[in-house]
């Protein structure tokens, strides 16, 4: 499932990458490539066509005479060159559909340009000779009139003739330079002809005069025509349609360029329209598994209370049932104490029996028959009974023997007394087992001040009995402990246990002397210390914590409770039972520690 | 990318509204001409202050331009026939080329060249980077070969550090010949005494002079000689109303002018007009140097070019003018 989820994140990875991918590239596609480029250079050549223009009318204002220099003429071509140098160079660098086109068209319009600025170059040579003379001309005929002596009014009619010839063609030529027509041209042919056949009438000064006007003339008629010519011609140079050639190529380019954009312009609005469909999908899918996320949440949050309320309700149950087992320990451990009553009680009846028995045969074998006897005796001889007693053999020693057996009938008596007294003490002790069960069946504790010395003393004597029925040995060890508030039952309990644990575990050792080792002292922890010794058949190391164990135990027709219900009483003090042993026929010592209550 | 198209028509409307500037401050200038203007609208126009070049690039060219490691010879740099103390030329008829040979034609000044339409008498160079192109190859001139050039400048640290700060390639053929024009576009001698007056300092030049001026224009003299370099922007034939050269006699080829250019017949005696500035400084005059003075030179002018004679006096006034048409160099006369 790992590994799914995996592939399933790399593919939405590549499927994204791949999207993104496509749109770029439609997008970069969409973008005018040297769109830029195209206006910059379609600027230019709109200059560069302005540039032209100017330059035609700068011709004309030169030609009439409006510009008074030639500057205008020169830099028009150095920006327009200028200009056409970085026309190529981009024509060069940057990239173009349609190169070869352009710079062909570029070299083209090249050539007519530097064709005008020939063109051009002959028109400023030209014209300026021709506006010279032009403007030169009314001087020139007014200093041949003055050679003349134009004012004077007795001129002679062949001077008169020459003037009126030079203004003639002063005239003609003026007009010829408004309209180069050929008639006009004609017209001033014939007027120098006629001033050619007037020239020998004239003195020297007067002839140079004229030369120098009909030079200028012969100029203007020359220079007009060349100008003129050169002006048609410059008109007639394609600059403009070749800047136009130019222009279309790029736009041409251009257009095409701008048909590819729009076409990818196309694709990326398909290529968007899918990507909004599938955007839609994922939304619509997004919201239904919102939809069905919020019903699971919402099945998940009624299942969450429900489970509350069934915890609530298990726990009322745990509760109940925790109060019931509570109840019920309580109620085993009434039976544990009632098993362990019944256990001591046990004890303790046997010793009952036993005394109970004692007497029995003492009564039995008892010598009241004897006395019987002697009293029969002397009922037969109750009429002589002074002599009988005297004479008869018998009846002789009848005093003596009533007198032997009173004295048996005395120890007898004494005897059963002790048994008797035995038995009572037996009986008080099982009183005292059962007040001890009804203490712990009402409350659970109770304490009073209590001497431990004395406790332990009284558990003794609850197995004084059998004690010295098996000829044990006590040997007490008590360090000054101050009177203490303790649970005075149970620690009777667990003393009487201990002890008559100790002394069964001596019954079977018959090789040496039995002896049972009391010992009461505090602890550094501040602990109070019990221990119980012996020297009997001591304890396996594996059973060290099984004699513990409810239903443990090595002795024939034990019940193995003894010791279990001790320990629960030690640690239901707050305390601690432990066994130790050195092993089998080591013996045992048992420690009962209880902590000290804080000193009042 | 989107920017592009916006800023164009901004670029657009801004030369549209510039044109609508110009042709409405034209009209403005036509309105207010005749009254007065700071710049008297003369045919001659004054020179400007400076034409702003690159200050690294302009002290190449002026180590360049008195290297005589340029000539293969190496004795010949541009400054040993164009003195910037002798008024850009050398005084010479001819110049002395490598191994003593002489120049076809008299050396023009270098100062104010780059305010010329073309280079050369018959302007065969459109710039001043082509004219240093044909002076470095003329085996009359310097005679040497780029790859040489370009050997010896590369040799030499200094330029080599220079060229590489001031130029992306270092050194090559066309960075020294653009070191070399960029320098000389700096030797322009604005502030003459007539420059001053045609800024409107009427005290600049004396009556005589002024009247000169007049003359200048009445003889038609400023038919050619006219713009801001006082001529240099247009070609005339030399001898346009008298043969000059049939009265000079020792025809040569140089003196086929523009025809050695173009091959076109009447381009034949056909010379660049030279300019005028500094003319007091620059004799000898025309490309033959025929006129050791400027009033033989004018006299020529007058015979044939204008087809005209004029008194002494008018001659001498136009004279006076013309001294007043020596500017300043960096600031010094």
């Amino acid at each position: 499932m790992k590994w799914f989820t995996q592939l399933n994140r790399w593919l939405v990875a590549a499927t994204t990458i791949v999207l993104m991918s496509v749109l770029v590239f439609l997008y970069t596609k969409t973008l005018h490539r040297g769109e830029a480029d195209y206006f910059e250079n379609v600027a230019l050549l709109r200059h560069l066509k302005q540039l032209d223009a100017q330059w035609e009318l700068d011709v004309l204002k030169s030609k009439i005479g409006i510009n008074t220099h030639y500057d205008p003429l020169a830099n028009s071509l150095t920006e327009m060159s200028r200009l056409l140098d970085d026309l190529e160079v981009d024509f060069q660098t940057q990239t173009h559909d349609e190169a070869a086109a352009l710079v062909q068209g570029s070299a083209q319009l090249r050539q007519v340009i530097q064709e005008k600025s020939t063109l051009i170059e002959r028109f400023k040579s030209n014209n300026a000779v021709l506006r010279n003379s032009l403007v030169f001309l009314p001087t020139a005929a007014e200093d041949v009139g003055q050679s003349m002596g134009a004012a004077d009014p007795n001129l002679p009619a062949a001077s008169r003739q020459v003037l009126g010839s030079i203004n003639k063609l002063l005239l003609a030529s003026m007009l010829f330079s408004q309209t180069a027509s050929d008639e006009r041209g004609a017209e001033i042919q014939a007027g120098m002809r006629q001033l050619e056949s007037e020239r020998p009438s004239l003195s020297p000064e007067q002839r140079e005069k004229v030369d120098v006007f009909s030079a200028h003339v012969r100029t203007i008629l020359r220079e007009q025509k060349g100008v003129n010519e050169l002006l048609s011609r410059i008109a007639a140079v394609p600059t403009a349609e070749r800047i136009d050639t130019v222009n279309n190529a790029l736009s041409a380019e251009q257009q095409r360029v701008s048909v590819q954009g729009q076409k990818y312009r196309s694709y990326l609005l398909a290529f968007s329209a899918v990507l909004i469909v599938l955007f839609l999908y994922m939304a619509v899918r997004l919201v239904r598994s919102h939809t069905v996320i919020n019903r699971v949440n919402r099945q998940l949050q009624s299942a969450n209370e429900h489970l509350e309320q069934r915890v609530q309700a298990r726990t009322l149950e745990l509760r109940q049932a925790q109060s019931e087992l509570m109840t019920t320990a309580r109620q085993a451990g009434m039976a544990e104490i009632a098993t362990n009553v019944l256990h001591n009680v046990g004890n303790v009846l046997n010793s009952v029996n036993v005394s109970a028995g004692v007497v029995t045969s003492r009564m039995r074998a008892s010598k009241v028959q004897g006395l019987t006897r002697a009293t029969d005796l002397m009922n037969e001889h109750k009429e002589d009974l002074g002599v009988f007693l005297t004479t008869d053999a018998k009846g002789k020693m009848l005093p003596g023997y009533l007198i032997q057996l009173a004295e048996v009938l005395v120890a007898e008596q004494q005897g059963v007394i002790d048994e008797l007294g035995a038995l009572s003490k037996s009986v008080d002790h099982i009183k005292e087992i059962i007040a001890t069960q009804q203490a712990y069946a009402g409350t659970s504790s109770v304490t009073e001040p209590v001497q431990i010395q004395a406790l332990v003393e009284d558990a003794l004597r609850m197995n004084v009995g059998s004690l010295t029925r098996h000829q044990v040995a006590v040997e007490k060890t008590y360090a000054p402990v101050p009177e203490l508030l303790l649970d005075k039952a149970r620690i009777l309990q667990i003393l009487v246990n201990l002890i008559s644990n100790a002394k069964q575990a001596m019954d079977s050792v018959v090789d040496r002397e039995h002896r049972l080792m009391l010992n009461v002292d505090v602890t550094q922890e501040r602990n109070l210390r019990v221990r119980v010794a012996d020297n009997g058949v001591g304890i396996a190391p594996e059973n060290l914590t099984r004699v513990f164990a409810h239903g443990f135990t090595t002795r024939q027709g034990g019940h193995g409770f003894g010791l279990h219900s001790a320990v629960v009483a030690a640690r239901e003090m707050g305390g601690s039972l432990v066994a130790e042993s050195a092993g089998l026929g080591a013996g045992a010592t048992f420690t009962l520690e209880l902590p000290l209550p804080e000193s009042r | 990318m989107r920017v592009y198209p916006v800023s164009w028509i901004t670029s657009v409307a801004r030369q549209r509204v510039s044109m609508l500037m110009r042709l409405l401050m034209t009209a403005a200038c036509l309105a207010v001409e005749p009254v007065s203007a700071a710049l008297l609208d003369e045919p001659i126009q004054p020179i400007p202050l400076t034409l702003k070049q690159d200050p690294a690039r302009v002290e190449i060219g002026r180590l360049l331009f008195r290297d005589p490691r340029l000539s293969s010879d190496g004795r010949i740099s541009c400054a040993s026939c164009h003195d910037i103390g002798k008024g850009g030329g050398d005084g010479r008829d001819h110049s002395i080329g490598l191994n003593g040979k002489l120049t076809d034609v008299n050396a023009p000044t270098v100062f104010n060249a780059a305010l010329n339409f073309k280079q050369f008498w018959n302007g065969r160079a459109d710039s001043l980077e082509d004219q240093v192109d044909h002076v470095l190859q003329s085996p009359v001139e310097m005679g040497s070969k780029w790859d040489e050039i370009i050997q010896k400048i590369s040799k030499d640290p200094k330029y080599k550090a220079a060229f590489s700060t001031s130029y992306k390639d270092g050194v090559t053929k066309a960075n020294i010949q653009n070191a070399i024009a960029t320098f000389e576009r700096t030797l322009i001698t604005p502030n003459s005494r007539f420059d001053k007056y045609l800024r409107g300092d009427e005290k600049a030049i004396s009556a005589v002079e002024k009247a000169g001026y007049a003359r200048f224009k009445q003889y038609g003299c400023v038919a050619c000689h006219q713009g801001v370099n006082v001529g240099g922007n247009m070609f005339q034939k030399f001898g346009i109303m008298g043969d000059y050269f049939e009265k000079r006699g020792n025809p040569t080829q140089a003196d086929l002018g523009r025809f050695l250019v173009t091959k076109i017949e009447s381009d034949k005696h056909v010379f660049k007009v030279p300019s005028l500035r500094n003319v007091a400084l620059t004799a000898p005059y025309f490309h033959d140097a025929s006129a050791k003075t400027l009033e033989e030179a004018v006299d020529v002018m007058f015979r044939y070019q204008l087809g005209r004679v004029a008194s002494k006096e008018d001659k001498e006034s136009i004279v006076r003018f013309l001294h007043t048409l020596t500017g300043e160099l960096e600031g010094r006369p």
